[in-house]
This record gives C-alpha cells, structure tokens and sequence, in this order.
C-alpha cells in the first residue's frame, strides 16, 4: 500500500511538472536581442504609462509623428514624412506618411493622433502624464478645468464658508495658510488672470478681515465659472477644429499656447503616440495585452509573460521595416541586480541599462571592456522641510547645504565619477547656461550662518533626521552626510528609513526634516527640473514657495506672457541687462526664424533666473550629486551609442540612456571576450 | 475602533462553531456548501444553473457528507470572509495606498483612477465592493500595479510554476529528510548521527539565497553546467529546487531523528522484535509509520507554504512565479493582489492540513478509531 502511494505521489509529480513547464515553457528560442528592463511594466499603453521600464518597450511597439536618431537623439520624420512650423512658432502642420501602417493593416492617419491625445487628456483616463501636452492649446482647458470648477463651486467655497463661520472677524495668517494648502488652492487657481486671486495666492504674510475673505469668495466662484466655461469651449473645440486637429487624412494640425523649442522632441516621446482607436474602443483597459495589440512601431509584441518577459519580433508592416535589423528582441523583468548581472556574464543577455547591477561592483565593473558610463539627466538631492523649525530659517538652510563636502561623496563614495552638484539642473542640456551659485564646500561660512541664525557652534540646534526610503545605497550616503554635518556643524544628526509607501507618505504629509529625493529628467530642457518647485507643486513637498519662481516658471512656459509684463519679473531679477537684451532681440527679430532663435534663449535665461532662486537666495534643497549612466553591453551589439553625434558634429552625452532598438544589429559572434566581472 | 470590533466578533463567532450542535452544523453546513458550490457553478454554467446546483449541492451534502466534513465547512466559510475583512483592515491602515507614486498625481487623477479600479479611500466600501466582485461577477478584481489583468490572471501563470517547483523541493526535503533523520536515530551519538545532524543544523542557518548564491557560482559561473536562472527547462529547475528544498530537508531530518528514537523504545517495537521479526521489517514494517508523524504535521504547512512560492529564491532565480506577487502586492498596496494571494495561501494551508489528518488517520491506527 505505501508502495502505491509513493508511485501515486511521483506521478503526481511529473504530472504537474509537465504541466508547469509547458505553460511557462518558452516556445520561442532565444531572442536575437535581448536585455534587462528592470521592473515590470505596469501597462503598454503609452497614454498612460510613465516610467522607464514602460518607456522602453513602447518605443519600439509605437512610433510617434516624430522619432529619436539613435545615433544623435535628434528628432526625425516618424510616422510624419515632414512638417511646417508657422513663424510664430506656434503651429505646427505635419504631413502624414503614406506608407505607415498599423500592425493590422490600417493606415496611419492623422486622425489617429487626434483620438490618442484627446484620450490622453480626457480626466476619465487618469493620466498621470497629461500635464506634459498642455502646450497644446485647449488641451489643459479639456484636462483639468472641469475639475477645478467642480473644486472651487463645491468643496473650496464650502470650506471659505466654514472658515469664515469659525473665526468672527478677523481670520488668523494660520487658518488661511492651512486652508489654502488643503484645498490646493495654488494648483487649483493655477494660471488665473483675476488679478485677485493672484493677489491672494501671492499674499505677504498678515491675517485676513471677514470682508476680504468675503470677497474671495466671490471670486473665486467667479474663476470656477470662468473654468467651466473656457472647459466647455474646450470640449467644443479641442481636436474638432483647435489644438491637435485632422485637416484630413493625411495632415494633423497642432496649435501651440507658446513656442515651445522641444516640441519636436516631445512627439518622439510616448504620450504623445497615437493609439488605435478601434482595438482600445473593443477593450478600453486591456487592449494593450498580446493578441488585441495594434501598434504602428517597428516591433510587435509577440508574447508577455507577467514576471518574466517580453518578447518583441519584427513588425513587418512598418514602413522602415527594411532599416530594422534584428528579427526579434526580448525584455527580461528582473528586479534583482545581482540576477541580472550573472545573467548578462553567462551570456544570457546582451544588455544591462543603468541602475541594472549592483552598484558596489561597480569599481570591478569599471575596469571592462563592455561598460560603459557617461553623465545623466538625473538629480540626486535632499529636500529641506522648510515648514519645520529652525528650517523655516534660509540661514540654516543655507549653512547646511555649504557644510557638505560633496567633493568626497562623489570621489569616496560613488565612485563612477558621479558629478558633484551644486546647482539642480545637471549638466549637458544643449543651450542652458547655469547660473552662478552660492553653494560650496565652505565649513567657515557655514558656521558662522549657523551662529547667525541663533545656534553658535551649533548649541541649541534641535536633533533632526534624514529621511530615506530604504535601499543600501541611500543608507550609505545619508549616513555620510549626517556624519559630515555633525562633524562640520556640531549638530545631532541621524539617519532613519521608511519602505517606500511609507516614506512617500511622509513625505507628502511633511512629515520629515530632510528627505533623500531624486529627479529623473522627463526630456532634455531645464523645465522638467524646475517645474517640479512651484508652490505647493505635486512634487515640490518642501512647504517651500516662492513668488518670484512662480512667474519665471509661468514665464518660460509662455514666453509672450512675459513679454507682455515684464516689469515685475526684470524687477526682481538678479541679470536684469541680461533678461532686458534678450527681450529686446525677440520684439526687435524681424524674421521668424531668429524670433524662434531668441525666445528660445529667452526662455532658457528665465529658467537660468529661476534656478538661482532654488541654489543662490532659498535653498529649499541640498543638491548632492549628478547620476551617471553605467551599464554593460555585448561587444557585438551594433548600433548602440552610449556617446551621440549630432547633426552639427558636435558630441555629446546620451543623457537618458535611450537606445532605440530599431537601429541595433548584432554582429558576428565570436567576438565576445569570455571575462568575467571579479 | 469598530474595525477592531468587527474583527473581534468576528473571531468569537469563529470559535463558536466548535459548539455549534450537531444537527445546526448540518444544517449550515450544507447551506454554505451549497451557496459556495453555487457561486462555482454559476461562473461556469450561468445564473439559473447556479441556483440549481447550489440546491442539490446543499441536498448532496445534508444527506451524504459525513459531520466532520461539515463542521469544517461550518468554519471555513465565515473564516474566509474574516480573513478577507482582516487584511482590507490592515492594508487600509498601512501608510500609502496603490495610487502614490513618487510623482505626485492630482486629486483629480487619483478619483479617476480610484473610480476605475474600485479602490474607495474607505476600508468597508472596499470589503463591500471585493465581496460584490468575488460573489457577483466572480473575479478577484483587477491589479493595478499590473494593469489590464486581473488578479487571477497574474495568478493562474504563476501558480503552476510555483507548484512544480515546490512538489519537487518537497519531494527532495522528504527523501533526504527522511534518510538522513532515520539513520542518525538509528544510530544515536554515532558518527554518522553527528554528520547528519551537522548537515541539519547547516541547512536550517544558511539562509536559501546565500545556498543559491553559491550554487549559483560554483554551478553555472564556474563550471557553466546550469543556467544561472530563469525558467523554461528542467536545467533551470535543479539549483531553485535544492535552495528551496535544504531548510526543510534540514527540519524533517531532526523531526524524524527524534521521531524514531522515541518510537524505538515503544513497547509495541519491543513486542515486533520478541516475536523474532527481522530488524528492517522492525523498522520498516513498525517504527517508520509512527516516526513519520511529527513529520507529517510539520509538511502540511511546510508545503502550502512551499508551493505558494518562495519570494527570495524565485527573485534569486528570476522564477516567474507565486512568491513576487505576496511581496509586490504588499510593497506595491495593490489590495486586490493581497487579497487574492491571502486568499490562495488560505485555500493551501486549509488543503494540506486536511491531507495531514488523512494521513494520520492511515499512519496511526488509535486516530482511525477516534474519528469512526
């Protein structure tokens, strides 16, 4: 009997052996690519994804009116064959490529743009990347008005009311403080022309009278109806005859709010991919999933399976088909650095992105043939609670950022030649020129701040923490940098980490001193760094806000705005010539071409003027270090440009990390050096 | 507070069901078997088949199951929907929610995407509708982090994969296990007992992934016989196996060494052995059956635990299967994730722990009379 229940058990076993290798078994052989692609994407559908891992693979599923030169990073005709930009800058017509298919046959047509953007900024869909269109006239409008409208007619005026009834008379600076960043009122009034609104959201510090609040309140009723209507306009307008609309088939027109100099850039980029209209209308959550996939790419997607892979093959209905050289390409979902290191040295794959091995091997890595570093469009820093004593005090703040030596972070600690910042915007971004800072590595300085503000040689000074989310690397630098300031202030200070919902939460919450943060630029402009700062900005989470920011960031955004007004602005600045000559140049630009040429150096400067703010006068931040793109790639992978050259012969960096598939090509093998990492 | 309340009833109720009187357990008993069976072949067979089913289910079960089936069915059912209250409970009072990002979204985007996925900011709206979709609409409700699938999509891939590989870590856990537990009792304080014991005490402080982690390099880096990981042949099966297999190997060994000194000096192998009974049949025949028991009771749990994936081991070995989705799921606060996997190691544990009282009723023969 126990003879027979063995038997049964291995029986079982096999079985369910057989079972399990056959559903997950590969049916295809190895792919002629393949590499790691970090996490799990969380979607395909480039409407609504966001992070890089995602990126990667609808780049190659889709393609936009435009599309990324691997070897430059220069936009090039995508899905458009050509396109014309008005003199204004601001109208772009693009003409559509009559040869662009759809995976299942249908043409690529300018009406499919329309349908994917108007999707994209459509509330319902909960985009989380619809911020990055609104250049595009009445896309914002469409977007968020509804909302806000709904926002300041219900729950805002509803709360004015309740404060109003609380307080009789005069309403503490306290209660409206906490009233307005509760009901984000600074995002919700975002933009407002009333010049009241404007006046309350920039208010200096005092209480507030019944009468004056009484007068908000209308206001602010006003502004909603205001939205509404200018939403309704959008609704009417947005993709019909305005903003991105098909003149016919073949010619997409898109209306800009403000010149905008990376436009072209932006269409390579995958929100702004069109999206088969009739496969998402069949299954609007799950048309993405292989078998009701249609993408307009060079690569199709084949299989994926959660967990595992995704396996891409060659599109053969894309118009450049013949350019593509690799029949097939695999991305592996591996997390863990270390798997994925011993994956691409026993041969398994032919390329590690950045952030894809650990990093404490990188001195070893460094000496190899197939590694390779350059600098990164990514910001490494700590935000400074400037809501919390003594961070309210731009002394302190200041005198922290100066007593680090990041010099010896980057050089002891790092080591890949991560870049020591001391400004927020990383280095490499083509046009901007930074402006001076005041951060430095200057204890003597740093001290005597510290005194000012009340704490000489640091006695007094409260006990605080840096907050991270828990990760080795982060643990080492926060450790180093407490231990800096310990040393160099005579202040207490440790380090603590949360997981990191939790320390997101904290975050948000303020809920911290000094919190490890990180920036990754979505595109190659200082905006995507800058942009983020704005008071009570979703991602600002400092309690810092500034006014003067505000509107060099609003000015840059719309540069005419600017010209328009620039008294306030040209006031405060700190180059004021600079600012002055520039606006000059572009009223006194006679062709279109130079306009562009100086609005565009005209916003950069304004940008420049707003970084200041962040580096010189408030430092809400402690910028710590540049990243570096570091990862390792097969000696016979060809088409692979971890250095670019432009169209004007100039190198530079691959700032992003960004390689395109449809450009690379396996070489003969035999040519791989069998090495190994230690 | 009313949470707390809720969940504390709940647990009372719980534990009344063993005094719940014989004819009562019955009753209830081939109701919820019933309801459940109809809930089952409703999403199989549609509505009006549903009600039928469930009918003769409850029929089937008030006249044929026999008690002791029952007064488990009597505990599960409520069990299960505690169990599924108690972690909505907990996840809601975890920091963060499945919409935090590290990029702020607007409270415009979290309503919609939270209208989207039925995810409700408040904990007993969430139980209401994840009750509604398991019993309505028969689904464990969709993930967010993995968006376009649901829940028991993620899990039907990755269940099997998990499954194989821990029937075969299990499989090797008991034959070493035991070979090694029974000859160390046998051979009490011989060299041999102190090998394996040390091999036991070895398996049971190394931790799986730093066994993998030399596996790993002595097997594939080294010699280049196995692929470093991933999933897809039998190759790819061996060193996951061993690493998942070593900690339990190492506990059934010491459970089985003193199983067997204790059964040895029972008198019944006293008896065996006064009769003139060849010493393997001795041991084979007598003893083995009652030293195995402490090991049995360790394996229920053991294996739903196994077979519902290791996490460390399958992230070690870039194993697509059940174990990433308790962690994700937990790390990522995507609920219904959490649900779903809470849910599956529920049914796991319940299965093996009935398999184990099956089994005890076959190796001993005074639970077999207990039970009749």
């Amino acid at each position: 009997m126990r003879r027979n229940l063995i038997s049964a058990f291995l029986v079982l076993v096999a079985a369910l052996l057989v079972v399990g290798l056959t559903l997950s078994r590969a049916t295809r052989g190895r792919a002629a690519f393949s590499f790691v692609n970090g996490t799990e994407p969380k979607t395909l559908d480039p409407n609504v994804m966001t992070g890089e891992p995602e990126g990667r693979i609808a780049q190659e599923l889709f393609e936009g009116l435009t599309r990324l030169e691997a070897s430059s990073l220069e936009p090039a005709p995508g899905a458009a064959e050509s396109w014309e930009i008005t003199p204004d800058g601001k109208t772009y017509t693009f003409h559509m490529r009559p040869s662009a298919r759809w995976s299942d046959g249908h043409r690529v047509t300018a009406h499919d743009f329309v349908y994917s953007w108007r999707r994209m900024q459509e509330p319902a869909l909960g985009s989380e990347y619809a911020y990055i269109m609104h250049m595009i006239r009445y896309a914002e409008a469409f977007n968020t008005h509804a909302a806000q409208a709904d926002a300041l007619e219900g729950p805002i005026v509803k709360a004015l009311d309740e404060l109003v009834a609380k307080y009789h008379g005069v309403v503490p600076q306290d209660a409206v403080r906490e009233f307005d960043s509760k009901q984000r009122l600074h995002g919700v009034l975002k933009g407002t022309p009333n010049p009241k609104l404007s006046a309350f959201l920039l208010r200096p510090s005092g209480d507030s009278s019944q009468t004056e609040l009484l007068e908000l309140r209308r206001e602010l009723k006003t502004e909603g109806a205001r939205r509404r209507a200018l939403h309704d306009e959008a609704v009417r307008h947005f993709g019909v005859d305005g903003g991105a609309y098909a003149k016919d088939d073949h010619t997409l027109v898109v209306e800009l709010v403000a010149p905008t100099p990376y436009f072209l850039e932006l269409t390579a980029f995958h929100p702004f991919y069109p999206v088969p209209r009739w496969a998402v209308e069949r299954s609007p959550h799950a048309w993405f999933l292989p078998g009701s996939i249609v993408g307009n790419g060079p690569f199709l997607l084949a299989d994926w399976r959660v967990g595992d892979r995704i396996r891409l093959e060659r599109s053969p209905t894309y118009w450049g088909r013949d350019e593509v050289k690799l029949n097939s390409a695999e991305a592996l979902a591996i997390e863990n650095v270390t798997t994925a290191l011993n994956l691409y040295l026993t041969g398994e794959v032919d390329w590690l992105p950045h952030n894809n091995y650990p990093l404490d091997l990188s001195l070893d890595l460094k000496k190899r043939q197939d590694f390779y570093v350059g600098p990164a469009l990514i910001a490494y820093f700590y935000r400074i609670n400037t809501t919390r004593k003594p961070f309210d005090d731009v002394r302190v703040r200041k005198a922290i950022n100066l007593a680090i030596d990041r010099e010896s972070i980057t050089r002891d600690v790092l080591l890949l030649g991560q870049l020591p910042a001391t400004h927020f915007v990383p280095p490499g971004i083509r046009g901007y020129v930074p402006p001076p800072t005041a951060i430095s590595y200057d204890v003597a300085q740093a001290r005597k701040l510290l005194a000012e503000a009340g704490f000489p040689d640091g006695k007094g000074f409260p006990k605080f923490g840096i907050l991270y989310n828990t990760l080795e690397a982060h643990k080492k630098l926060a450790e180093v940098v407490a231990d800096q300031l310990h040393r160099n202030l005579n202040i207490e200070v440790a380090a603590y980490n949360q997981e990191w919902q939790s320390y997101l939460e904290s975050e948000t919450s303020l809920n911290y001193d000094v919190s490890r943060g990180g920036w990754v630029g979505d595109y190659e402009d200082p905006n995507t760094f800058l942009d983020i700062w704005v008071t009570n900005g979703g991602n600002n989470k400092t309690g810092w806000g500034n006014l003067v920011y505000d509107r060099l960031i609003e000015g840059a955004a719309n540069v005419e705005k600017f010209l328009a007004e620039p008294a306030f602005l040209l006031e405060h600045a700190h180059d004021r010539a600079a600012l002055k000559l520039l606006a000059e140049q572009v009223q006194k630009s006679s062709d279109a071409a130079t306009r562009l040429d100086a609005i565009a150096k005209l916003r950069l400067a304004l940008l420049a003027e707003a970084e200041g703010i962040l580096i010189r006068d408030d430092f809400p931040i402690i910028p710590v270090y540049f990243y570096v793109i570091s990862g390792l790639v097969k000696p016979n992978v060809g088409g692979f440009y971890a250095n670019l050259v432009g169209a004007d012969g100039q190198t530079r960096s691959n700032l992003r990390d960004l390689h395109p598939l449809r450009s690379i090509e396996m070489k003969a093998a035999g040519s791989t050096p069998a090495g190994s990492a230690r | 507070m009313i949470e707390a309340l809720t969940l504390l009833f709940g647990l009372a109720l719980l534990a009344a069901t063993a005094w719940c009187p014989p004819r009562w357990t019955r009753i209830l008993g081939s109701l919820l078997f019933g309801f459940v069976v109809g809930v089952v072949v409703r999403f199989s067979f549609g509505g009006a088949g549903g009600v039928v089913g469930g009918l003769v289910a409850a029929g089937v079960a008030f006249r044929f199951l026999p008690l002791l089936v029952l007064r488990r069915v009597v505990f599960l059912v409520p069990a299960l929907v505690l169990l599924i209250f108690a972690t909505t409970v907990l996840m809601y009072k975890a920091p963060g929610n499945p919409f935090a990002n590290e990029r702020a979204s607007s409270p415009q985007v979290e309503a919609a995407l939270r209208a989207q996925y039925g995810v409700p900011k408040n904990a007993n709206q969430f139980f209401g509708i994840y009750m509604r979709r398991l019993l309505v609409e028969g689904t464990l409700g969709p993930s967010i982090k993995v968006q376009g699938r649901t829940v028991e999509q993620l899990i039907a891939p990755a269940f099997p994969v998990s499954l194989s590989l821990g029937l075969l870590a299990l499989t090797l856990s008991v034959i070493f296990g035991l070979s090694l537990g029974v000859l160390a009792g046998l051979k009490r304080n011989s060299a041999a007992d102190y090998l394996s014991m040390g091999l036991a005490l070895i398996g049971i402080s190394l931790p799986s992934f730093v066994i993998g982690a030399t596996m790993m390099i002595v097997f594939s880096l080294w010699l280049g016989w196995l692929p470093v990981a991933g999933w897809g042949s039998f190759k790819h099966l061996v060193m996951p196996a061993l690493a998942l297999s070593l900690p339990s190997s190492a506990v059934i060994a010491r459970l089985a060494r003193s199983g067997i000194i204790e059964v040895m000096q029972q008198d019944f192998v006293r008896t065996a052995r006064a009769k003139g009974l060849p010493e393997s049949w001795v041991i084979g025949r007598h003893a083995l059956r009652g030293a195995v028991i402490p090991v049995v009771s360790y394996l229920g749990p053991a294996a739903a635990a196994i077979m519902t994936g290791s996490f460390v081991v399958e992230v070690l070995f870039a194993i697509p299967g059940m174990g990433q989705w308790f962690v994700k799921g937990a790390i990522n606060r995507d609920y219904s994730v959490v649900l779903g996997t809470a849910i599956v190691y529920f049914g796991m544990v319940i299965l093996f722990n009935l398999l184990v009282d099956l089994a005890y009723a076959w190796l001993d023969p005074r639970v077999r009379e207990e039970r009749a």
